[in-house]
């Protein structure tokens, strides 16, 4: 019975709150900007680390460029047997892929070729290959197109085939065997699939050539090794490896962390302030009120409780506040200012939207941070006050 | 205005036929090739099945005894012939400058040149006259020796150069033809006629038995259906150790499921059961292995109790069986219990990852001490 919650105590705390209007939605703000803070700011982080983990992901973990007059060209297929024969590569596949303008429309379309009995580098390819058949693709020059691609394709009358301007002048005619359906989740609606011979015909490449060469190693941990080898082997070649981007990018996101620290410990500082002034001693006036409350009769438990709501009511909805606030400033608005301090420079790319992850982690760790020490600093000093003689604390 | 259009198309022609004899040496044949060998399969290499005309400047014809003229695409796979026939009448090569017939035993060899060898790591070529092979050296470096220690080369290096085709062919070209063989071929081709790539190959192109294929395709199925069909050899799959998310290491303590990187397994017979103790990492599994009642009572108590060890090979990732492994001690890469043994299925690559990471050194299974063991954790 004694357990229930007394409504009575509850709505005296309210009053008590609101008596003191002014005080309370003093604290109250100072709470909720602070927890509105540190949540935004987390928000943030999290949602960052994710696209950025998520762009990661998507790159194969070695890239091979050949490197000429400091531009990237084409380079052997050759080196695929060479990378095959460093210890811990599991796979190495040559790429072929570009752009192709279209000025008609004055489009790019970025196309890739390739080879159906490859193993694939990319999942969507799989999907491709399974939908259509490539042999016959390959016998009468054909393509997959994307949607995006069928419509540009279909405003200057080219339906059924596309005539592609080869380096040399002269046309290839490559009819459209299809159209990818939306279930392949290709990254894009831009991109046209085709063999790779008739990609190379188009681009004007040597046989023996491709564009780059991705590798896969099986163990994360030898990539840094199976790199620096590949690029003893071919001096004249740039090695892309997630782990440097992943590097790169980490360090512009330390960096930037470095000025969230510095608005995080101005926040906590104001907070521990306030909490330090509240837990040194009740004012005369918070004094008296208990002081009399104990003569009418309120037990010590019943004022702790009242206590406890009080404090309780107030950084709770003050906490909740200010993770509301922080949902609609990061995930709605895109969190105009605090943002910048992240993306700010070139290095990382400019456009993208942060991505929804609701991460209980980070409520939790802001809740702790801060309900209940406030609630701690409002209960300790009142239980002080609460166990002398009423007469003494009135007097 | 049309003289001007006229000098400018000289030029233009000018500069691609300098640019054409600039062009980089290739192996491919500019001439119509000599083909000796027999029917369609003329096209292969009697040995690895490559394409003659593409490899016409590395090629030899050669007669051997109780066979027809036999032709091939690189020293390596004469060399490789020769260990199991012996040799009969003269062996002829293709000069590399002038892709002529020569009398291999009077020919100028450039070896170690920048040209790639033909299924080996060092080239070898062949040339008439001394002059041109000076000239080519001038030009793409190596040295100049005679045939018979061209072919010693060869031989000396057949066997790294036969591991390194297999890597690839693994990796590359048997998925490869295997895919082909079950899109575009009849599932029902009697293998039990063929013994050789070329055969093979004539007959997939003659009698149908696949749709049309590319060269390569071509070369892929062949080699596939031929040395892994054939052959019977199982198909490696890759496994891995499978942990439960539960299995926690005896000892350690650690949860295994987080490293599955380093996932090392030992299975026992305990009550006529099958069960099984998964560590994070082999040093620990060595330690429960040589003292196993140390650890807590597990149900196993002599190392005789234990059926199958499995380790993670730190390359490939898969499962292999510990015993037969090869381990690298010393190295700079650690595990989740700090240093470790690093386990390999083959020896060169154990080597190799020794060489990379500062291993001090490289141990087989029955060669591990426990004092070894524990002195990692000092």
């Amino acid at each position: 019975m004694r357990s229930k919650i007394n409504f009575y105590l509850i709505e005296y705390a309210l009053n008590a709150l609101l008596r003191e209007k002014y005080k309370s939605f003093f604290i109250m703000s100072i709470f909720t900007l602070l927890t509105f803070l540190l949540t935004s700011v987390f928000f943030i982080t999290n949602s960052i680390k994710y696209e950025l983990q998520s762009t990661v992901d998507t790159l194969p973990q070695i890239i091979v460029q050949k490197i000429k007059a400091g531009r990237h060209y084409d380079i052997d297929e050759s080196v695929v047997d060479d990378v095959l024969d460093i210890a811990g590569v599991d796979d190495a596949v040559a790429r072929v892929w570009g752009y192709y303008y279209f000025e008609n429309a004055g489009v790019n379309f970025s196309i890739v070729g390739i080879d159906a009995y490859e193993k694939q580098y990319k999942k969507s390819f799989e999907n491709i290959i399974e939908d259509f058949d490539f042999a016959t693709l390959e016998q009468t020059p054909s393509m997959v197109v994307g949607r995006g691609v069928k419509e540009i394709m279909k405003q200057s009358y080219y339906d059924e085939y596309f005539n592609f301007i080869k380096p040399d002048g002269s046309l290839k005619r490559v009819d459209v065997a299809g159209v990818f359906d939306g279930q392949t989740q290709l990254e894009s609606n831009d991109m046209i699939v085709m063999p790779k011979e008739t990609l190379k015909e188009i681009f004007g490449m040597d046989e023996m050539q491709a564009t780059d060469i991705v590798v896969k190693v099986k163990n994360p941990q030898e990539v840094s090794t199976v790199a620096a080898k590949i690029k003893l082997i071919y001096p004249d070649t740039r090695i892309i490896t997630t782990q440097d981007l992943q590097i790169s990018y980490q360090n512009i996101f330390d960096y930037k962390s470095g000025i969230f620290l510095a608005l995080f410990v101005i926040a906590i500082f104001t907070f521990f302030i306030i909490i330090y002034d509240k837990a040194s001693g009740l004012s005369s006036e918070e004094k008296r009120e208990i002081g009399i409350l104990k003569a009418i009769g309120w037990k010590i438990d019943d004022i702790l409780k009242e206590k406890f709501y009080e404090a309780f009511i107030l950084s709770l909805f003050a906490y909740l506040l200010g993770v509301i606030l922080a949902l609609l400033y990061v995930y709605l608005f895109q969190a105009p200012i605090l943002r910048d301090i992240f993306v700010g420079y070139s290095q990382l790319k400019t456009s993208f939207e942060l991505p929804f992850i609701f991460d209980l982690h980070t409520l939790f760790l802001v809740f702790f941070l801060s309900v209940p020490v406030y609630v701690a600093a409002i209960i300790i000093p009142s239980w002080k006050i609460a166990t002398l003689e009423a007469d003494e604390v009135i007097r | 205005m049309p003289m001007k259009k006229i000098v400018l198309l000289m030029l233009l022609l000018s500069s691609f036929v300098l640019s054409s004899y600039a062009k980089e040496f290739m192996k491919i044949a500019s001439v119509e090739p000599v083909l000796v060998q027999k029917g369609e399969q003329k096209n292969w290499c009697s040995v690895c099945g490559m394409n003659l005309k593409k490899f016409y400047k590395t090629s030899y014809i050669a007669h051997l005894k109780d066979t027809e003229p036999r032709q091939y695409c690189s020293i390596r796979c004469l060399a490789y012939d020769m260990q199991n026939h012996e040799l009969d009448g003269d062996i002829k090569v293709v000069d590399a400058s002038t892709q002529e017939l020569i009398d291999a035993k009077k020919a100028y060899y450039v070896v170690g040149s920048k040209i790639k060898g033909t299924m080996s790591k060092v080239s070898k070529l062949a040339f008439a006259s001394k002059e041109e092979a000076q000239k080519f050296v001038k030009k793409y470096r190596g040295k100049i020796v005679d045939f018979a220690s061209a072919l010693k080369m060869a031989q000396d290096s057949l066997k790294t150069d036969s591991a390194m085709v297999l890597k690839k062919k693994k990796k590359k070209i048997y998925p490869m033809g295997k895919k082909v063989f079950q899109k575009m071929c009849k599932q029902d081709i009697d293998l039990s006629n063929y013994d050789e790539v070329n055969q093979l190959k004539a007959d997939i192109t003659t009698k149908k038995l696949c749709k049309h294929l590319k060269e390569k395709q071509l070369q892929a199925v062949a080699l596939y259906l031929l040395e892994v069909k054939k052959a019977d050899t199982k198909e490696e799959v890759a496994k891995h150790i499978h942990v439960t998310k539960d299995e926690k290491c005896p000892v350690c303590g650690m949860f295994v499921y987080k490293y599955p990187r380093w996932v090392a397994q030992i299975v026992f017979i305990h009550n006529n059961k099958e069960k099984h103790l998964s560590f994070d990492g082999v040093a620990d599994m060595m330690k429960f292995y040589f003292h196993p009642n140390k650890w807590g009572d597990y149900g196993v108590h002599d190392t005789k109790e234990m059926i199958k060890i499995t380790v993670t090979d730190y390359y490939s990732q898969k499962s292999i069986d510990a015993t037969k492994a090869f381990y690298v001690i010393g190295s700079d890469i650690y595990g989740p219990m700090g240093n470790e043994l690093i386990p390999f299925e083959y020896e060169d690559e154990a080597k190799t990852f020794s060489m990379d990471h500062k291993g001090r050194k490289v141990v087989k299974f029955e060669d591990i001490t426990p004092s070894e063991i524990y002195e990692l954790d000092e």
